[in-house]
């Protein structure tokens, strides 16, 4: 089903190449392999590859500039790898144009979630937004301004709607901290700390069980990522 | 002490020293000529970097300038009343060198000590980092690997999925513990800078609790947060960790199915926040040792003994507070204070 999509893999880790290479193929994906920065840009140049995994730690160049370089002429999708602990790299991944990002260890399962969420982005950079988001019992439908939660329509305030459609836009992708603040408040005067709270309100509305969001996920320093919905 | 004395020895030979030259000097140049080569002796005994011996130099320079060669030489008593005004100029210049030499002294050993201290705190963090890094890359390939034969088509069934299972979640618990064992070293070594900022602690809480989706999963949690909690500053990465591992300890030692309690409450000035069970309760004698570093709790399949240590150093840096206890009515409960105002 993945048709001949290419995932370029950049890693210099052998052990970490051969698992990824692995589970890539068996789902069906041509895959690129780079073991340094300049080799990667070379690559991507030839392969023309669908998304980029992307680990940060390189022997040659700092994984944050080839971000830079890729970002330069391609609009392929940048899928950052990182250890936990490194949220400022994380951070600064995302702001030099990365999409999203993985933390080291991670399962097959986690890894193919996020490169079709990737694959599915891109695409819809081409085409019309999609007007419905349906996770569960959770709807959310852009186009007429409304939600629903267990077939009950909520009543929500226009920046707990406006946080909802942010998040449905990049559905199953990270949204930095930073991002949501410029398009919630345009106009700055805001703060992450009046984020937190609108975020915290939202899952009081949304979320059956609000210390175990099953819809709104929090990015410890990063952001927030809203779940796949249920078609994808 | 001693130290300073041979300060005050150095500044007497500096000083006869210079009378030494002057007094050489004397037939062929003009009176205040001299007064530099004092002011010289009074920069070297100076830019040593001791108040003492340099205000002390710029006197006893003025007296020998004085006693030595100020008409009638070789007494104090002075003819023209415009030598006082030398005097006065050269001790005024004298005090003011001595008081800048030494305070650029002060400043460049202070700024070497800093620079020597973050020097010592770099390597420490990319030692860390580098630590980290070789423990963490073996396993991520081991779980990627056996989650990739799980994800695999035909991946077997019955003995070799189980065993499969087996790998992928020991290897998750193993990296959970090397992350443990990281932090706190990075947080013993003064390596790490908390980054506190206000959280619903609920958010944290919930991360935790995804994290652990896995090991939790057939678990009951029952979470007890009003919507309106305040507000706490945290570091919401380790207060993470400290909620994980919190969890982690009642999934290990509470045996049985008892569901997990997790609930917060303001107190005076601090948010209290417990993870509670009803299985067995804890067995330390007194309890408080839980929270010491490699201290093993009595029953079956306890870790390294490092997870509640942890939670007790993150807490503590915090400006929080952890206890331990039994419950009334059977089970363990573990809680922490944290402060609510920012402390610096």
């Amino acid at each position: 089903m993945e048709g001949s999509r290419t995932v370029l893999i950049v890693d210099d880790e052998p052990p970490i190449l051969r698992f990824l290479r692995a589970a890539l193929e068996t789902a069906g994906f041509a895959v690129a392999e780079a073991a340094s920065g300049r080799r990667a840009l070379d690559l991507a140049a030839l392969r023309k590859p669908d998304v980029i995994l992307l680990d940060l730690g390189l022997p040659d160049m700092d994984g944050l500039e080839v971000i830079g370089r890729l970002r330069e002429w391609t609009a392929a999708p940048i899928i950052v790898v990182t250890v936990r602990g490194s949220e400022s790299d994380k951070i600064a991944g995302l702001d030099r144009g990365a999409d999203d990002y993985l933390t080291k260890p991670f399962g097959v399962p986690e890894l193919l979630a996020r490169i079709r969420v990737a694959l599915r982005h891109a695409q819809r950079r081409r085409e019309d937004p999609e007007p419905v988001y349906r996770r569960g019992e959770l709807v959310i439908d852009l186009a007429a301004h409304r939600v629903w939660q267990r077939k009950k329509e909520l009543r929500l305030s226009p920046l707990q709607y406006a946080l909802l459609s942010a998040l449905v836009r990049n559905a199953g992708r990270v949204v930095a901290q930073r991002k949501l603040l410029q398009e919630l408040w345009p106009e700055g005067g805001s703060s992450p700390e009046a984020l937190r709270i609108l975020v915290h309100q939202t899952r009081h509305r949304i979320e059956p069980e609000p210390a175990r969001p099953r819809f709104l996920k929090t990015e410890p320093a990063v952001g927030y990522r809203l779940e796949v919905p249920d078609d994808e | 002490m001693s130290a300073l004395l041979r300060e005050y020895g150095l500044m007497v030979g500096v000083n006869a020293l210079c009378t030494a030259v002057c007094l050489l000097a004397s037939p062929f140049t003009a009176l205040t000529d001299l007064v530099m080569v004092y002011l010289v002796g009074i920069l070297f005994v100076a830019l040593r970097g001791q108040r003492g011996p340099s205000v002390f130099s710029s006197f006893l320079s003025v007296l020998c300038f004085n006693f030595f060669f100020v008409p009638p030489r070789y007494t104090f008593a002075v003819d023209h009343p415009q030598y006082v005004v030398t005097f006065l100029v050269m001790l005024a210049v004298a005090l003011t060198i001595s008081h800048l030499a030494v305070r650029v002294r002060v400043q460049a050993e202070a700024a070497k000590r800093a620079e020597v201290a973050a020097e010592t705190e770099r390597l420490r963090s990319s030692l860390l980092s580098a630590v980290s890094h070789e423990l963490k890359t073996p396993l991520t390939a081991i779980i990627g690997s056996a989650s990739s034969l799980l994800q695999a088509p035909g991946a077997g069934s019955g003995r070799g999925r189980e065993m499969l299972d087996n790998i992928r979640e020991e290897a998750e618990r193993l990296s959970r513990l090397v992350h443990n064992l990281i932090e706190t070293t990075r947080l013993e070594s003064g390596a790490v800078r908390l980054k506190k900022e206000p959280y619903p602690i609920e958010d944290v809480i919930g991360t935790a609790l995804e994290r652990l989706d896995q090991p939790l999963a057939g678990r009951e949690v029952r979470t007890e947060l009003p919507e309106d909690l305040p507000l706490v500053p945290v570091d919401p990465v380790l207060m993470e960790l400290v909620f994980v591992n919190l969890i982690e300890n009642v999934l290990r030692h509470g045996a049985g199915g008892s569901a997990i309690e997790i609930s917060a409450r303001p107190v005076a000035g601090a948010l209290e926040v417990s993870v509670a069970d009803r299985g067995p309760g804890l067995s330390a004698e007194p309890v408080e040792r839980v929270f010491e570093k490699f201290f093993k709790g009595g029953s079956a399949g306890g870790g390294m003994g490092l997870g509640l240590a942890i939670c007790k150093a993150v807490v503590e840096a915090h400006g929080g507070t952890i206890s331990a206890g039994n419950r009334p009515g059977g089970g363990a409960v573990l809680a922490m204070r944290l402060p609510l105002a920012k402390v610096p």
